[in-house]
């Protein structure tokens, strides 16, 4: 309920950029806000909860309740039983992943991490660089998936766009179309200003 | 044309007539001659035919080029600086024009003329007062000027050349709008100026960290030393990889060729990082421009003026003083002690390196010790020339960035030879207190853990262990062989044993120079005291591997075969009846013969295993000491813009005002699209680079399959090579140390410098005291 599958959200301020956002946060509505905001509160009693707990092993109970459930589990235990709680509470529900394309710069990727943590890993290929745009399929389980990859001059590994959600062929195809009209169509070559240079 | 130039032609003419007036006449009379033969008409019927044939050919072209011209995307780029001041004068963009469309803005002068400014950037009186040559700017930002890009909130459209960029700052709006006649859509990337004073950049390419003059050499090491089986698997992994990317290149439909726009691209980056410092020339200097009103000081100011130059006079004196006569003195007197200190040094290095022959093992390759203080030598060999670079530094522009990556390393190892020394007077100042207790534990320690525990593991081996039927007379031999040894060395180190609390003393001492020193000692001391662990374990293997030896061997006679020397394969051959049921027997003794002696090796090899990862610790805890990025990881911490590891850009939500206001229609603006130009800091991933090199480097080594053979059939299990062990270690060093001359050469350049320095340094305080009052009229500097 939380998340949908994988959409295509596309940003096109001017011609020449453009932002393709897959992600599978759905469309804001009324109760999917509340439930977001329940989620929240959850999220944050639990990890005071947790937090607490931790105190009351430390110093004098700050509850009866608290203080036993502390003082009944061992210090090895509890310790990573209350990282993993505070991992677990941090994680994103939702994921979202990006690929920028700006003309005469280049494109970005770029993914949300796994945590609220952290900030998003992102990737900046320069056009010089980008040997091609194409879309790729492979074997995944026992279906075929379509994917977007950028083939990087001087590198062996090609980049993966989507890495994460791989979205359907139809979006695929569309992220394709738009990156490359982006970057290439109705190109004309620079003057290069001689009289600075 | 001017009035008066006007009148000057005019008189000029008149005379002219006068004084030549039969000329006059002439050309009348040509002129009425002409029209009488017709030449007029033919000159009349020349035009007509060259007006159509420009109407029909370069009239035509002219509109195609047109078109062609403004067939291009019309894309404009535009880099704005955040942090530029917002106000609602007019003002004349300043910047770099990378190419006709693209266009990178340093700074807005504000109430100037623009094609004044333009000849002055031409001139370069911007820079006519700074302290280096500007040919370095221009050299990285890639152009022979500044240009004038543009104009800010200019009131009329009129003399606006049509590549010029119309801004529309107000204090009001957090982005500037932007327009230009000739751009049918623009991306406006902002950016953030990076302060070079404090020096931080950017850069497309993350900060390396280590010394790169060698970053091949320890993997060429590793392929050459590496069995052949696995290098040979590599290279062909390697070889297929690289097949598969020319393949992929052919895949490739259209070659396109990068616009100059896409080249821009390292330029900018210089431009971004060169940004703040030509902005502070520019409007330091833009006083130049127009002429500047003085103004009497008034008799307050003259006091307090009189009064700072005074102590001024005395400060500059007393400096003076300090420069001339003493200065020199102490730095001769250090360079001496350097050079000094660096002479012992070498002849240190030589003894460490001394090899008997080349190939065999030096001191430093055996002993821990040895090699922690090369490592500490060779730093000291490198800080004065490390040194020497970075005080070039200083006379150049701060916004050269190519010595950062120095900063860090020179500062990073001094910090952690600081760190290392202030560790080890804790640890050594216990150790030498306690000195009688840490001999009694390791005393203690050697006799439970080297002595007894072997001794109780070999007796339980001579009695069946765990229910095995071993045999019993050669267990009892190979036993009693072990026990007397190890009860001759138990009483060697009894004889030694008063003499560990002054070892210890010793250690504790050593580590005064770090805490590295008694560390490695510890390691030194681990691998002698445990000495008989090593023989033990050599003298089992050999023999376990001698019976494997025989056992394949008398196998292959069993079989009625035997290995062939000279093809390298196993040949059937006809032994004769004695030979066959002597070696079958012998075949039969042996294998059973066999689990015996396996138990024994099995337990020496597992004692050796782990002191190889007591000293494996050891060595990961040195290597910690020693190259630590504590230095990175404070500036991580403290300013991530120091640390660059990338660019990435963000998109922008474009809000405009709803409601236009009248100046609107001035501008009217393409689809604009705002982007934030910011800098990745290093991630934490590639500043323990080498640390996971190192890791994947040993778990190579150590966890191959190749190993868990050798250690199987009872073979000597090499030990990784220190030198790729210890690339980590040298990663801050370079391949080759400056010699004593080479290091002589330039301190003496060094000297050179602050020769220079004097004489500016007094006009400081004074330049600093002027510039408390505003000048000009009444611009706000910033």
């Amino acid at each position: 309920m939380l998340t949908t599958a994988p959409r295509l959200r596309i940003r096109r301020p001017s011609p020449t950029t453009a932002e393709f956002t897959v992600t599978t946060l759905p469309p804001r509505t009324l109760a999917l806000r509340l439930l977001w905001l329940l989620l929240l509160a959850l999220r944050i009693s639990l990890s005071l909860v947790a937090l607490l707990i931790l105190y009351a092993r430390w110093t004098t109970p700050a509850g009866a309740l608290l203080a036993r459930i502390a003082a009944s589990v061992s210090l090895p235990v509890l310790l990573p039983v209350a990282a993993a709680v505070f991992y677990a509470l941090s994680l994103r529900v939702h994921k979202e992943e990006s690929l920028l394309v700006l003309r005469g710069l280049g494109v970005q990727t770029s993914e949300s991490p796994a945590t609220y943590l952290a900030g998003a890993a992102t990737r900046f290929i320069p056009t010089e660089k980008i040997q091609d745009i194409l879309v790729n399929e492979a074997f995944l389980g026992f279906e075929v998936r379509y994917y977007l990859v950028v083939v990087v001059e001087g590198e062996e590994n090609v980049v993966v766009v989507f890495p994460g959600l791989l979205p359907r062929r139809k979006i695929v195809e569309t992220v394709w179309r738009g990156v490359r009209e982006c970057l290439y169509e109705g190109r004309g070559e620079d003057r290069v200003d001689k009289s600075g240079s | 044309m001017h009035p008066f130039s006007t009148l000057t032609l005019g008189i000029f003419v008149a005379g002219y007539i006068t004084a030549r007036w039969d000329l006059v006449t002439r050309l009348y009379e040509l002129a009425i001659f002409a029209v009488e033969y017709g030449v007029v008409l033919r000159v009349a019927r020349g035009i007509v035919v060259l007006t159509a044939f420009f109407l029909a050919i370069f009239v035509p072209v002219a509109l195609l080029a047109r078109r062609e011209t403004t067939l291009h995307d019309g894309l404009m780029r535009v880099f704005w600086p955040t942090d530029i001041r917002k106000s609602d004068r007019t003002g004349v963009v300043v910047g770099w024009r990378n190419s006709t469309l693209d266009v990178f803005v340093v700074t807005i002068l504000e109430d100037v003329d623009a094609h004044n400014v333009e000849f002055h950037l031409r001139s370069g009186t911007f820079f006519r007062s700074s302290p280096h040559s500007p040919s370095r700017i221009y050299e990285l930002c890639g152009h022979s000027s500044m240009h004038v890009l543009g104009v800010s909130n200019a009131a009329t459209q009129d003399a606006i050349d049509p590549s010029w960029v119309c801004a529309k700052a107000s204090t009001s709006s957090r982005y500037p709008r932007i327009s230009c006649a000739k751009a049918s859509s623009i991306q406006l990337i902002l950016y953030d100026r990076p302060r070079p004073k404090g020096m931080q950049y950017i850069s497309l390419n993350p900060i390396a960290l280590a010394l790169g003059d060698k970053g091949t050499l320890p993997e060429d090491v590793a392929s050459s030393e590496d069995d052949s089986e696995e290098a040979k698997h590599e290279k062909a992994i390697k070889e297929n990889r690289r097949m598969l990317v020319e393949k992929l290149k052919q895949h490739s439909i259209v070659r396109r060729v990068a616009s100059a726009r896409d080249k821009a691209l390292p330029k900018i980056v210089n431009q971004v990082n060169w940004s703040w410092e030509l902005e502070q020339a520019l409007q330091q200097n833009v006083g130049r421009l127009g002429p500047r009103p003085k103004r009497g000081l008034s008799v307050s100011e003259r006091v307090v003026e009189s009064a700072t130059t005074m102590r001024n006079y005395v400060l500059v004196q007393l400096w003076t003083l300090f420069s001339v006569y003493l200065f020199p003195i102490v730095q001769k007197a250090f360079v001496l002690v350097l050079l000094f200190h660096r002479m012992v040094a070498e002849i240190f290095l030589i003894i460490l390196e001394f090899r008997a022959k080349p190939g065999y093992a030096a001191l430093k390759d055996i002993s821990a010790t040895a090699q922690q203080i090369e490592i500490r030598l060779q730093q000291f060999c490198y800080w004065p020339m490390q040194y020497v670079t970075l005080r070039q530094r200083k006379a150049n522009w701060a916004s050269v960035t190519t010595s950062h990556p120095d900063y860090i390393r020179f500062y990073n190892s001094l910090w952690l030879v600081a760190n290392d020394v202030i560790i080890g007077m804790a640890v050594g100042s216990y150790i030498i207190e306690h000195k009688d207790w840490v001999a009694d534990q390791i005393r203690d320690l050697l006799r439970t853990y080297t002595v007894e525990a072997l001794q109780r593991g070999i007796s339980w081996l001579m009695g069946w262990p765990a229910g095995l039927k071993l045999n019993g007379e050669l267990a009892a031999f190979l036993g009693d062989l072990f026990l007397w040894v190890i009860d001759y060395w138990s009483s060697c180190i009894e004889t030694l044993s008063p003499m560990l609390p002054h070892i210890i003393w010793f250690i504790g001492f050593s580590s005064f120079a770090g805490a590295s020193m008694p560390i490695a000692m510890f390691s030194d001391l681990l691998s002698v005291l445990t000495l008989h662990i090593y023989s033990f374990y050599l003298a089992s293997a050999r023999i376990y591997h001698w019976q494997l030896t025989i056992l394949r061997s008398l196998f292959h006679l069993f079989r009625g075969k035997k290995h062939n020397v000279l093809r390298n394969r196993i040949d059937s051959c006809d032994y004769d009846l004695d030979q066959l049921l002597v070696g079958t027997i012998l075949f039969t003794l042996l294998f059973f013969l066999l689990p015996t002696v396996m138990v024994f090796y099995l337990n020496f090899a597992i004692a050796r295993m782990i002191i190889i990862s007591l000293k494996a610790g050891f060595d990961t805890l040195l290597s910690c000491l020693n190259h630590f990025p504590l230095f990175a990881l404070m500036l991580r911490l403290k300013d991530p813009s120091r640390l660059p590891g990338g660019i990435h850009f963000e998109l922008r939500d474009t809000h405009y005002p709803t409601t236009p206001d009248a100046n609107d229609n001035l501008l009217n603006e393409p689809p604009t699209s705002i982007i934030y130009l910011k800098n990745i800091p290093l991630p934490f991933r590639d500043m323990f680079h080498q640390y996971f090199q190192m890791a994947h480097r040993i778990r190579k080594h150590y966890l191959s399959p190749r190993v868990l053979l050798c250690l199987v059939t009872g073979q000597f299990v090499p030990p990784i090579n220190r030198k790729n062990l210890y690339s980590l270690q040298y990663s801050m060093l370079p391949a080759r140390r400056a010699t004593v001359w080479e290091m002589w050469r330039a301190v003496n350049t060094e000297i050179d410098i602050p020769q220079k320095k004097p004489f500016q340094m007094p006009n400081i305080p004074q330049l600093q005291n002027g510039g408390k009052r505003p000048t000009g009229f009444g611009r706000t500097r910033s």
